[in-house]
């Protein structure tokens, strides 16, 4: 290539990707750097200027601090446990509506009601649900003769039921994710697997999900992101509680930074973090690429 | 006999299904309907009354609308939440584009680049981007809102996977016709990715007008409140609530989103070739 | 609505919003132009609206711009915008945050603008909450204590009389007793509660404001300083710096269990919040602040009801405090924005909205001038502050104390073990106490 075609082809470059990298850098980045710079520091947001450098000090206390360290067992968990459930539930449903069915127009509505209804008044919503005097799911199984539940107010029972509202929130979303995947798959595979004799459960199994693995990976990393991302639970119906075992790590840095005045320390959770969830997502990725390849 | 029993499980199915997602949102909207006390009164026993308003009253919706300015807060949304998401769709195609069809040194780096971003938790970012974004003069505004998530790496995320299953031969035929990328990018790959286009336009959107910490962080001013920000003054974190209020700001918050997923909705259903396994 | 021109929206758009003070052009009236002064404030708190009204009637040539939030993010929100360039010029704050943002160098010393006489006329709980290294950073809007608020109706029959008078205040066990027998339905079932659940946070046990209350009463201010009756009284060390022996001691673990009895042992209270349960009679009993006794007299609830002083254990005490406005460091108008303050805190507008909301002043000489606040019910609260009211355990890291402490409380109330509970608060508490 020449000079003119080098400079002319790195000008195609920086117009189609300029524009988003330079955003991302602005406002992802940017900040990203005054974070690990805060993360050396000791200070209080009431006062940022007044700031000790304390070095690799945050990154000690976290080392042997038993509250962050259950933070993050607390998120990891509560990930997988999503993910486990999210997956195979939306799975169904998305097959389900993918056939001939009557009112699976209406199904799919219902089902996405609750991913457009904002987490804000979902998580008051089910704190109201999982009320355990006066809560409808209570009121529910009392009526069916069912033994209750104690719900957020249980140390055992709290992680559970939000594992539970963020399936009952999410399904949705992950289901008309796999239903536009489905969709992509042409009749005639299916019609070809029929024609050879596969059933019903065959055609899922050997036509279906190889050629979902695509969406499936997409899924899978969206879910296991937003698992890691939550937040608004924590905030909204438990405070982290009981005994910390809500208390995921977003809320932890929120609540250590603006509630107890320690944005250094919340600083270096924020970075410990982000490497972790980062290698999660790329060893998932790795591992479910090489499944889809086969 | 077959065919009843294979009716009879579809229907409890369904049934089952309609359950499980519509009774607490049934609960919602009639609640939104009802007056403060009868709420609770109506939890027990759960019978009929609990998911429909025996005594209906609009007081909720008319307070929300007359003190609470959720007028305003609604155009505020529309404002943002459209801003956000042709700017993201705009990015983000045009990113997908250089990322999948152009070749250059570095382009794993970027690519990198953006999958970090796409998996940092944002909550831990609030307290710099505060900083940074008042600094660039956008604190207390509208553009504010939302410009700091429109490089979506989420966006980009799903753009990259549907731009790679177009095939290669559609652009390599243009482009021995002679088209440029811009013409390859118009008029070879957008038409073919219209359904991940509207995908990311509804997920983009359903965020962005979800958003709440963000918005909380960085609007100040009644006047630029968005619609969660209103709701919240009723929902109001960490105190007990007005139901009533609460539920009728969020059926008001939510159906402009039912009325546009149902709107969306033929783009899922009419599945045009995403995959390219078609072609 | 949705038909704006593009011009009007790109005009919303790049509106920035100016957060801070402003002077607007002169007019005939105002020479130097009519001044904006900004307060940030919590949702349906005052100042309110006629407070704004009556001081801009005094003052012709300023304005007030009132921003609200949800009184759950007000704290959130006074330390995003202590940080930003331009914050409002006065904040209406939860009172024992003074000392954290004083510690800051947020909040304006208001001695320089105090007119003679003023300090002396403030109420004591009031100057130790609002007092830091000897000065004064807010004159206090208005004072406030929990009682005990019951339904009359529900009790007469049962031929409980509670106590009108401070000096005679019940015991917790004789308001249990009493809560126990006005409780309607067992277990799963009940329809009336004994006590209402907590009124404070999102109805979960734990604030401290009035939690952490059956603890310190379990304590004696008159013991011996290095007794665990001493410290459990004033449940974190007298400088602010450790917590450590102070709330996890054994007086004070027995007035966690006593605290978490209630709700497992005795069963008089839920564990969830349920919205005007006084009102709506699904509870005999509630804890409320004196501004509930112009809420049940506004809004007649359909029954009768009664005030009596907040039963105690061992020593009575009542939390005192109140929001509480004050001068931002920053702010480009200190003179004016303290002038606000300062009037609407101790002037006549003071009294004027005291009289309105039946608020209670942090003025003595307000107090004298209104009859109402001799008399039942609100006698009571005024009685109790100056008897026996102290501030939230006073410190510049109280938010920290309180968020911890709050969060064991609730966690000791849905069972966790009261000992290993408070060590792991007071072992959290103690590296950021001593900052």
């Amino acid at each position: 290539m020449d000079a003119a075609g080098k400079l002319r082809h790195w000008a195609t470059v920086a117009v189609f990707v300029g524009p988003f990298l330079g955003m991302l850098i602005l406002f992802q980045y940017v900040p990203v750097v005054a974070m690990l710079r805060d993360s050396l520091y000791d200070f209080s947001l009431l006062n940022p200027d007044r700031r000790s450098f304390v070095a690799l000090g945050n990154y000690l206390t976290l080392l042997e601090d038993p509250d962050r360290q259950q933070a993050f067992l607390v998120t990891f968990v509560f990930a997988f446990g999503v993910v486990a459930t999210v997956i195979p539930v939306s799975f169904a449903i998305a097959i389900y509506l993918n056939g001939r069915l009557p009112a699976r127009a209406i199904v799919r509505t219902v089902v996405f009601l609750p991913v457009v209804t904002s987490v804000v008044v979902i998580a008051t919503m089910w704190t109201f649900l999982l009320d355990p005097s006066n809560g409808l799911i209570n009121n529910a199984l009392a009526t069916l003769g069912l033994p209750r539940g104690e719900y957020l107010t249980s140390k055992s029972q709290a992680l559970p039921s939000i594992i539970v509202m963020m399936l009952w929130q999410q399904t949705g979303f992950a289901t008309v994710l796999f239903l536009s995947g489905l969709q992509g798959i042409p009749r005639d595979l299916e019609d070809a697997a029929r024609v050879d004799g596969c059933g019903p459960w065959q055609r899922v199994r050997f036509v279906v999900i190889p050629l979902l693995a695509r969406t499936t990976v997409f899924v899978v990393v969206i879910m296991t992101v937003f698992s890691l991302q939550a937040f608004a639970p924590s905030l909204v119906m438990t405070g982290g509680g009981p005994e910390g075992t809500t208390n995921f790590v977003a809320y932890d840095i929120y609540a250590l930074a603006f509630q107890l005045q320690m944005p250094g320390l919340a600083s270096a959770v924020s970075v410990v973090f982000m490497v972790i969830v980062l290698t999660i997502s790329l060893i998932q990725m790795r591992v479910l690429r090489a499944k889809g390849a086969e | 006999m077959k065919r009843v029993l294979h009716y009879a499980a579809g229907a409890a199915i369904l049934a089952v299904i309609l359950s499980i997602f519509l009774a607490p949102y049934a609960w919602i909207v009639a609640s939104s309907f009802k007056q403060h006390f009868a709420i609770f009164r109506d939890l027990k026993p759960i019978s009929w009354a609990t998911f429909f308003p025996a005594d209906p009253t609009i007081d909720n919706f008319v307070h929300l609308f007359v003190n609470r300015g959720i007028g305003r807060a609604l155009v505020n949304s529309a404002i943002v939440s459209s801003c956000q998401v042709l700017g993201t769709l705009a990015l983000c195609a045009l990113a997908a584009y250089g990322l999948t069809r152009i070749r250059f040194r570095g382009s794993n780096v970027v690519f990198a680049l953006v999958l970090m971003t796409f998996l940092l938790p944002i909550e831990s970012l609030m307290v710099p981007l505060y900083m940074h974004v008042t600094n660039l003069g956008f604190a207390d505004t509208l553009v504010g809102v939302f410009i700091p998530w429109i490089a979506s790496p989420f966006g980009l995320f799903m753009l990259r996977q549907a731009f790679e299953e177009i095939p290669r031969e559609l652009d390599e035929a243009a482009r021995i016709d002679g088209a440029g990328h811009f013409r390859i990018f118009w008029s070879i790959i957008l038409p073919n990715v219209r359904t991940p286009l509207a995908t990311l336009a509804l997920v983009t959107f359903l965020f962005s007008w979800n958003a709440f910490l963000w918005p909380l962080v960085i609007l100040h001013s009644p006047r630029n409140h968005v619609i969660q920000l209103a709701i919240a003054q009723s929902v109001s974190i960490a105190q007990l609530p007005n139901w009533g209020e609460t539920f009728a700001g969020a059926t008001i918050a939510t159906v402009p989103l039912i009325v546009l997923f149902l709107f969306l909705q033929r783009y899922f259903v009419r599945g045009i070739a995403l995959t390219g396994v078609k072609g | 609505m949705l038909r704006l021109s593009t011009y009007a929206v790109a005009a919303t758009l790049l509106s920035t919003a100016a957060f801070a003070g402003e002077r607007g052009p002169p007019t005939a009236e105002c020479p130097q132009g009519v001044l904006t002064l900004t307060v940030l404030k919590p949702l349906n708190n005052p100042p309110t609206p006629a407070v704004v009204k009556a001081w801009e009637g005094q003052n012709k040539c300023m304005r007030i711009e009132l921003n609200e939030v949800p009184f759950a993010q007000l704290a959130d929100k006074i330390a995003v915008l202590a940080a930003a360039a331009n914050p409002p010029d006065i904040v209406m704050y939860d009172g024992p945050y003074t000392q954290s943002y004083a510690a800051a160098g947020i909040l304006l010393a208001l001695d320089p603008y105090l007119p003679a006489g003023v300090r002396e006329d403030i109420v004591q709980p009031t100057l130790d909450e609002h007092t830091y290294q000897g000065k004064l950073y807010s004159p206090g809007t208005q004072q406030t204590s929990l009682a005990l608020f019951y339904n009359a109706d529900m009790l007469a029959p049962l031929g409980i009389q509670p106590p009108r008078d401070v000096d005679k205040a019940w015991t917790w066990d004789q308001a249990i007793d009493a809560m126990k027998k006005c409780q309607k339905g067992e277990g799963d079932n009940v329809t009336v509660w004994g006590l209402a659940p907590s009124r404070f946070g999102a109805g979960t046990p734990g604030f401290v404001y009035r939690d952490l209350l059956f603890v310190r009463s379990h304590g004696d201010p008159k013991a011996a300083p290095d007794s665990d009756l001493y410290k459990t009284y004033w449940a974190l060390a007298r400088d602010g710096r450790s917590a450590q022996g102070w709330i996890n001691n054994a007086v004070a673990i027995g007035g966690a269990k006593y605290f978490a009895d209630m709700f497992n042992v005795a069963k008089i209270t839920p564990k969830a919040g349920i919205p005007n349960a006084f009102q709506d009679r699904k509870a005999c009993f509630t804890i409320d602040v004196s501004y509930f006794v112009s809420g049940l007299t506004n809004n007649d609830p359909g029954f009768k009801w009664g005030v009596t002083p907040l039963p105690y254990v061992r020593t009575p005490i009542v939390h005192t405090g109140s929001i509480t406005l004050g001068v931002m460091a920053k702010s480009k108008h200190p003179v004016e924005a303290a002038k606000f303050v300062i009037d609407v805190s101790t002037g006549q507008i003071a009294e004027d909205y005291a009289r309105a909301s039946r608020g209670l002043p942090t003025m003595k000489s307000i107090t004298a001038r209104i009859s109402e606040l001799k008399e039942y019910p609100l006698n009571i609260f005024v009685d109790q502050i100056e008897r026996y009211g102290h501030p939230r355990p006073p410190s510049p890291n109280f938010a920290q104390y309180d968020k911890i402490v709050s969060d064991a409380l609730r966690d000791i109330a849905y069972g966790s073990d009261a000992k290993t509970r408070l060590d792991t608060a007071a072992r959290q508490a103690q590296p950021i106490l001593q900052r």
